[in-house]
């Protein structure tokens, strides 16, 4: 601490003073103590109440910030909102922490040195910004190379977002990447089982009996806190009837530490085990007969003999006893819980934002939840209506635009290929320069570069692209590889008009204010800087609206016109407009556009809570009409790809406060990591004492992890809360950016990755990667390196 | 003065007269280490109890345990002096100054541990403003003080006569002399005031000495965690901080004895004596300690069984078995072996081992119990830092320092009572011993 | 009388956390850093207590157990406060006074289920982290102890409120953070004296207790266990 001349001088004249005096050293102390090295002023003015939607995680909490004069001094949930019903998670509750945060971007940074730190950047006005990208995109456009301009981005229900979308369509790219790993698999499994594009969202609170095969649903659902509050009605509801909860995973995870029964399985058995227990409820005659009969085609007939034949001849008990490590009776009772349950439902292996799971444990999932005959039950797995405002109409393509939107994705991916979005393809791309080189690469509520399963590969591609533009709030681990990073506003200082997240069964809109009515900083939001970019081409006739903020109010105005659904409100109004939207009426409650705009600002959002079950042909669209148990894709599961043998299976999984590879920025939530373990701002990995004391790794050791191109040195933490024969390790931290609280803190399993694919997909395979591991020192010279 | 017997007693006046070159250079040192310590509490002061190992759950450690360990020493003097003049143990007389000054001054830094101990020292004056009488810790400030206060003037009432010899033979400190001596002139009424004062006072000083350490025991004892809940801890406490400063004594004693060329009034029987007192608390505070962990092993109760083990084969094993080791082994060893014993480095060699096993043993009492706390809370054990140790070196240091003072201002054994020893007590035993025996004459 | 009291369903508990960094924020918590947090020095007023179960070399059990101040109803705390800085009022929330803390850590080492902390150093928020503080809540200085409050200052807000509008203070008016916050919904606060409060109906039911009840401090934070509520509530 360092001590002002004029304060030392006081001290050293108090304590003489003191000597002398005696009797008031007490005061003299206390000047010594001083109580606070900054003055608090407390925020002066008008207590105010501002709503928006939290947009810390995809969740779509409705929120509610305290203002004070001009400071943001709490953030609540929005009590009327349907998603968040007033409460919020972690990292809700600590999103004043990042918006006050002391490394946030205050104006656009241009880079002048190399890549990778923050040092390379000087602060640059947004007007030189806009000009040197514009000048950029104005001559690809002049070349008629449009498809050289790529955009990598999150989840679209965000309103930035999709106006990034528009400006590349306007544009004329083709390559709108998303990067929204964790729901791929449920969606691709939901395809191929029902024909609709759409992710699964599973009813919780409905539900009596939830077999989760390694679902971490209670951490890192698409909707954190939606399904918080699911579960707590699922296990405690108001007419004395609990739910139960069984989790099937090689780990004990917070997840299975509420359900009321764990039963540890081998890594990477999942969708046998699954397979187990549907050949088990077949045997004993417990599926659904009537939907099996009446709903689904390949369960008697097709590939293979159908699925029950396939069952039968591989998946006997003996062989998943054997090879998922749990026994015969265990699964009996399991398929006999399941299949006698009033509600069953079985939740596929989620692992976070950033682990995208293997197809055939999804697809495995749902056909057993077919089979228990729960598809579009209550209780069962549903499929969200669209949201009204969903998609726009379409803005119109000029001959350039046109074109360019007919070149291959850079990516590879096909408009029917099995992925949405795939950076590690992109990467190649990218470096080969095939099928073209790319000029300009914009990353919009990403970090790719993080959680890329071939880091080096994909560190070395940016640098190939000419101008990489990356927007960031604080500067994560992506943006420090860009040329500009430009400074996005946090979210309670912008203007929103945010769709339902996956999983969230009712279509939901939630519209917010900037709660803080001056932004901190020169910020703007990456919607206006491509609102800007898209006058500056001259491509107003897609994207004419002036901002947000006037885009936001169009929104509202086609969510008017929708003439559906109603304002949120309070448990009792939902009833009210279920009902009466079931009985074919709406009574909206608001007469124009303008009203309901004023009434959304006032009560964080619209939605239509009305569902319509066994709605068969909205959520049946495969050829036959009926859902299609796959019996080609189970025989080809049923063949069993070679698990690898050496060393020990990664197991990755996302901590709530840290998941998606954010969070770990705010102090707050590095000291929450997991509360069963006393590892805090560090990464660990979890090793059983039978599988240490082979490997003669003490607990709390440093331990390197490498596997066959490249180490990681984390903590060793011992416990049977894994498996033998695995080593469990976090995802969130280990980051570049990401400021003072994040930066070089833990270490990134994810780079222990070679950019494999599942065996039946194309999907990034996160689950079948063996390391070796053994004690190590600080020092390790491995740490990080390549091999 | 005319009863003083120039010839005879002049060693003991010595040092008050003449100061080595070894003095100032010792002094030097002391003081040295002392600044060491004043540096490290300015940056405690300035940075917070943060520069300390502390954390939660571990909230007290090397402060409290220094505290409960020198208000134990402080045992060594008023209370033994107490107990020996009342019993009138006629050896007790060239030992009972240097035991008193060991009380007075390190009671000082016993409440000085606390206060180095609080997270606002500036407030420490709250405790009085705004006392609350429920909290052990005020049953604490107030029979300390009252030890204190007692045990000063049980120090100063025999110093007087002593300092009417120094302020007639020493002119050029008269300023310092003349107040204190009180106008002291040795007639046989001052006498007989003095005498019947000191007694007093050593009667009224073993309660308030008992009830010290009673109530820093209570201080633990009163909370319900696990291994401090004791209903034996007030005796335990007493009999460890007995033990402690018996063998404070032996060393102090020692070193004066070295120093000051008093071999002939420090002898070996007084080591024997004080030897024999120290064994026989070596056998009672092993007592306790064994009906102390063996009811709590036999009660087997979960919470302060974790504590239990954590001492006898946890973390702080080896902490623990260096304690039963230093204060029993040891020193039972050593004191019950009559070649030792009747030797001077023989005693203070057990008690330089108790010193370390007490100051152990109060560790031990502080550090585990609030490191196996009821409910899971973990947190890196706890390790002293340079502060706490500095502090602590600080701390002996100045009390050393502020002891060997003394010694140049007034005479560390009474000059006085060793005079009267040799004029009455002679014939006054004589005559008690023949009291104890049947009447008549010899046949 | 009223006797604020919380209910923590551990059926419905995922362990999220949200309440301890609800707490954070709304009682101005100064943010630790990663050496605080290795040295034990973190401050939350509110934790999850991981019980480990089941025997060496079976299927662990893990428990984890949302930890505020027990705000007992003879709480050991005060007892040892030297300075009477800590004080349960006539409604039962155990209050900490920081001006008149001397810091001694007697409650700290007195308080059975250790969830006081201390400030070890200066709180520190760097700019312009301190824009998000609370102006209900003061910061307290080094030096002080600090304990979860139960939201007394949302108590003084609500009372006010009623007070305005003309009616006595209803069930649900006073909530803590982390009760307001808790997504599972798992958290319940209200007075235990009035039968009609949702925590008077939850205390009443089959599934409480409190933890160390064997101590005698009688907690005011009551827990439900796991299992069937046996009845509506
Ligand atoms: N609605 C409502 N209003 C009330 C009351 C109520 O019940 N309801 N109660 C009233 C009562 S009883 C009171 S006492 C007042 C309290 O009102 P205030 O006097 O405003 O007290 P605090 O809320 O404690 O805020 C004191 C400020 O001092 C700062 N501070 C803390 N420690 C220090 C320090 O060491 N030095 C300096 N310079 N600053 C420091 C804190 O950050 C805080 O901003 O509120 C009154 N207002
Ligand atoms: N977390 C947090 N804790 C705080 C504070 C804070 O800022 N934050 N502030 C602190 C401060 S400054 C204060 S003053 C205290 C206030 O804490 P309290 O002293 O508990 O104040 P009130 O909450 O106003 O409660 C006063 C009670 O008295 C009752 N009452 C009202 N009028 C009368 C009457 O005429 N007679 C009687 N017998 N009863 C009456 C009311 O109904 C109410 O129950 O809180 C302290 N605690
Ligand atoms: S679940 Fe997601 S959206 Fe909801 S509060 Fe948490 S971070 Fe925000
Ligand atoms: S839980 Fe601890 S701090 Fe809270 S009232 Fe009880 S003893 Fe006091
Ligand atoms: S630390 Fe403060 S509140 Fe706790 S006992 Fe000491 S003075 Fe009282
Ligand atoms: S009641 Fe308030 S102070 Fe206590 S833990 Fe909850 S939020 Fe924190
Ligand atoms: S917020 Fe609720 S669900 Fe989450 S840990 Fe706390 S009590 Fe449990
Ligand atoms: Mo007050």
């Amino acid at each position: 601490m360092k001590i002002a001349r004029r304060e030392f001088i006081g001290l050293v004249a108090g304590a003489a003073a003191g000597a002398a005096l005696g009797g008031s050293s007490g005061r003299l102390f206390s000047d010594a103590l001083s109580s606070s090295n900054q003055p608090i002023y407390p925020p002066r003015g008008p207590e105010q109440f501002i709503l928006s939607v939290c947009r810390a995680c995809p969740g779509g909490c409705g929120i509610r910030a305290r203002r004070i004069g001009n400071r943001i001094v709490k953030v609540e949930g929005n009590p009327l909102h349907p998603i968040s019903g007033g409460r919020l998670c972690t990292k809700g509750q600590a999103a004043i922490q990042a918006l006050y945060h002391p490394d946030r971007l205050r104006v656009p940074m241009r880079r002048v040195g190399p890549r990778g730190s923050l040092t390379s950047f000087r602060a640059a006005t947004w007007n030189a910004a806009a000009a040197q990208i514009a000048s950029r995109l104005r001559s690809i456009r002049d070349e008629q190379r449009p498809e050289s301009v790529v955009l990598i981005r999150g989840a679209d229900r965000d309103i930035n977002t999709r106006v990034a979308r528009r400006f590349l369509e306007a544009f004329g790219s083709p390559n709108d990447i998303p990067f929204d790993r964790g729901s791929e698999a449920g969606a691709l499994a939901l395809y191929l089982t029902q024909g609709v594009r759409a992710t699964p969202a599973p009813d919780i609170r409905g539900a009596d009996y939830i077999l989760s095969l390694g679902s971490e649903f209670l951490e890192v659902s698409p909707a954190p806190v939606f399904a918080s509050r699911a579960y707590g009605d699922f296990r405690q509801t108001r007419t004395a009837r609990r739910g139960k909860l069984v989790q099937v995973d090689p780990r004990l995870s917070i997840t299975a530490a509420s359900a009321d029964e764990w039963i540890p399985i081998r890594p990477l058995t999942h969708a046998l085990f699954a397979f187990g227990v549907a050949a088990a409820i077949v045997e004993e005659g417990l599926y659904n007969r009537e939907f099996v009969s009446e709903r689904s085609i390949g369960f008697e007939e097709g590939a293979g003999g159908g699925l029950r034949a396939i069952l039968q001849q591989h998946f006997s008990l003996e062989r998943v006893a054997a090879e998922s490590g749990v026994s015969v009776n265990i699964i009996l009772r399991i398929a006999r819980e399941l299949a006698g349950a009033r509600k069953g439902l079985v939740l596929p292996p989620q692992k976070g934002p950033l682990l995208g799971g293997h197809l055939y444990d999804h697809l495995a999932v749902h056909i057993l939840n077919a089979l228990i005959g729960n598809v579009d039950q209550s209780g069962g797995v549903l499929i969200a209506d669209d949201v009204p405002i969903a998609a726009w109409p379409d803005g119109g393509l000029d001959p350039v635009a046109t074109a360019g939107r007919r070149r291959p994705r850079i990516d590879g991916v096909g408009p029917d290929s099995m992925l949405s979005g795939d950076i590690e393809q992109l990467a190649r791309a990218l470096t080969t320069g095939q099928p073209y080189q790319a000029e300009v690469l914009f990353v919009v509520d990403a970090d790719p570069l993080y959680a890329t399963t071939m880091h080096g590969q994909f560190a070395a591609a940016l640098d190939r692209v000419p101008l990489v533009v990356a927007f960031s709030t604080i500067p994560n681990d992506t943006a420090l590889y860009a040329d500009w990073i430009l400074p996005e506003p946090h979210f309670l200082e912008s203007w929103n008009v945010q769709t339902a997240p996956a999983s969230v069964a009712f279509p939901t809109v939630s519209v917010a204010s900037p709660a803080l009515a001056k932004p901190l900083y020169d910020t703007r939001a990456a919607g206006d800087v491509f609102l800007d970019l898209g006058r500056r081409l001259g491509l107003e006739h897609a994207m004419p609206w002036q901002d947000v903020e006037s885009l936001s109010h169009a929104e509202v105005g086609r969510l008017f016109e929708a003439r559906r659904g109603a304002i949120v409100g309070t448990q009792f109004d939902a009833a009210w407009v279920r009902m009466m939207e079931g009985a074919g009426w709406w009574a909206p409650g608001y007469s124009s556009a303008d009203e309901l705009w004023k009434r959304l600002i006032e009560s964080g959002g619209w939605w239509d809570p009305f569902y319509d079950h066994g709605d068969w042909s909205r959520v049946l669209r495969t050829p036959s009409g009926r859902f299609d148990f796959r019996p080609d894709v189970a025989s080809k599961i049923a063949e069993g790809s070679p698990i690898a043998e050496g060393g020990l299976s990664l197991i990755l999984f996302e901590p709530l406060p840290i998941a998606g590879g954010t969070g770990a920025e705010l102090p707050f939530l590095q000291a929450l990591l997991d509360p069963g373990y006393d590892e805090k701002w560090e990464t660990w990995g979890e090793i059983n004492p039978e599988t240490a004391r082979a490997l003669h790794v003490r607990n709390g050791a440093l331990i390197r992890v490498a596997s066959a191109h490249q180490a990681i040195v984390v903590r060793a933490r011992i416990t049977e809360r894994i498996v033998p024969g695995a080593i469990a390790i976090p995802v969130g931290l280990g980051r570049e950016g990401g400021g003072r609280w994040a930066e070089n803190i833990g270490a990134n399993p994810l780079r222990l990755l070679d950019g494999a694919r599942e065996p039946f997909s194309s999907l990034p395979d996160f689950g079948s990667a063996r390391v070796l591991v053994s004690e190590t020192t600080p020092s390790d010279q491995y740490a990080g390196k390549r091999i | 003065m005319e009863t003083f017997d120039d010839y005879v007693d002049r060693r003991l006046i010595a040092p008050i007269e003449t100061t080595s070159r070894r003095f100032y250079i010792f002094a030097g040192i002391l003081l040295a280490i002392g600044l060491w310590g004043a540096f490290a509490w300015w940056t405690q002061l300035r940075r917070g109890l943060s520069v300390t190992g502390l954390n939660a759950p571990v909230f007290w450690g090397l402060y409290i345990t220094n505290f409960v360990f020198f208000i134990g020493i402080s045992h060594a003097g008023t209370l033994i002096s107490a107990i020996l003049r009342l019993a009138h143990a006629e050896w007790r007389r060239s030992i009972t100054r240097a035991a008193e000054v060991i009380t007075v001054l390190v009671l000082f830094f016993g409440m000085a541990c606390v206060v180095l101990d609080l997270g606002r020292p500036d407030r420490v004056f709250n405790v009085i403003r705004s006392g609350n009488f429920t909290s052990p810790l005020l049953w604490d400030v107030t029979s300390v003080a009252t030890y204190l206060t007692a045990s000063t003037i049980y120090l100063y009432l025999p110093l007087i006569p002593d300092i009417a010899i120094l302020r007639d033979r020493i002119r050029s400190r008269g300023w310092l002399y003349r107040p204190l001596a009180l106008g002291w002139t040795g007639s046989a009424k001052q006498r007989r005031i003095l005498e019947r004062a000191i007694a007093i006072m050593a009667v009224i000083v073993i309660p308030i000495a008992v009830s010290v350490h009673t109530v820093v025991s209570w201080v633990f004892a009163m909370t319900v965690q696990p291994m401090w809940h004791s209903t034996i801890f007030g005796p335990y406490f007493v009999v460890g901080a007995i033990f402690s400063g018996i063998a404070a004594i032996i060393i102090a004693m020692a070193i004066i004895r070295k120093a000051y060329h008093l071999e002939g009034y420090l002898k070996p029987i007084h080591f024997t004596n004080l030897g024999l007192l120290l064994l026989v608390m070596s056998l009672l505070w092993f007592y306790f300690t064994f009906a102390e962990f063996l009811t709590t092993y036999y009660g087997g109760e979960p919470m302060h069984m974790v504590v239990f083990l954590s001492k006898t084969q946890g973390r702080f094993s080896p902490l623990f078995w260096t304690m039963v080791v230093t204060c029993f082994v040891v020193p039972f060893a050593l004191l019950a072996n009559r070649y030792t014993r009747t030797k001077v480095w023989g005693t203070v060699l057990a008690s330089i081992f108790v010193e370390i096993g007490m100051w152990l043993e109060r560790f031990l009492i502080v550090v585990p119990s609030l490191s196996s706390p009821r409910l899971p809370l973990t947190a890196p054990s706890y390790v002293p830092s340079w502060v706490e140790w500095s502090l602590f070196a600080a701390f002996l240091s100045m009390f050393i320092l502020l002891y060997a003072l003394f010694t140049k201002f007034f005479p560390i054994v009474s000059i006085w009572e060793i005079q009267e020893g040799r004029e009455h007590s002679v014939g006054e035993v004589t005559s008690r011993v023949l009291s104890y025996l049947p009447e008549g004459e010899p046949s | 009388m009223t006797r604020w009291a919380m209910v923590i369903d551990l059926d419905r508990c995922t362990a999220c956390q949200a309440c301890v960094v609800a707490c954070q924020v709304e009682n101005n918590i100064p943010p630790a850093d990663q050496s605080d947090s290795a040295r034990g020095r973190g401050i939350s007023w509110i934790r999850l207590a991981p019980f480990y179960e089941g025997e060496h070399g079976t299927r662990p059990e893990l428990r984890l157990v949302p930890l505020p101040c027990m705000h007992c109803e003879h709480p050991p705390c005060t007892r040892v406060c030297p300075v009477g800085a800590t004080m349960i009022d006539h409604e039962g929330i155990v209050g900490q006074n920081y001006a008149r803390c001397i810091g001694c850590r007697y409650c700290t080492t007195a308080c059975p289920y250790t969830v006081r902390r201390f400030n070890w150093k200066l709180p520190e928020w760097p700019a312009p982290m301190e824009e998000g503080l609370s102006p209900d809540v003061s910061v307290r200085p080094r030096g002080v102890v600090e304990k979860c409050t139960f939201c007394h200052h949302r108590l003084q807000v609500a009372r006010d409120k009623a007070r305005m509008e003309g009616r006595p203070l209803r069930d649900g008016d006073y909530l803590p953070a982390c009760v307001e916050s808790c997504p599972a919904e798992a958290m319940f606060f209200g007075d235990l004296d009035d039968r009609r409060s949702i925590v008077a109906r939850l205390a009443a039911g089959p599934r409480a207790f409190r933890l160390l009840e064997e101590l005698g401090t009688k907690p005011k934070v009551i827990y439900l266990s796991k299992g069937e509520s046996g009845g509506d509530v």
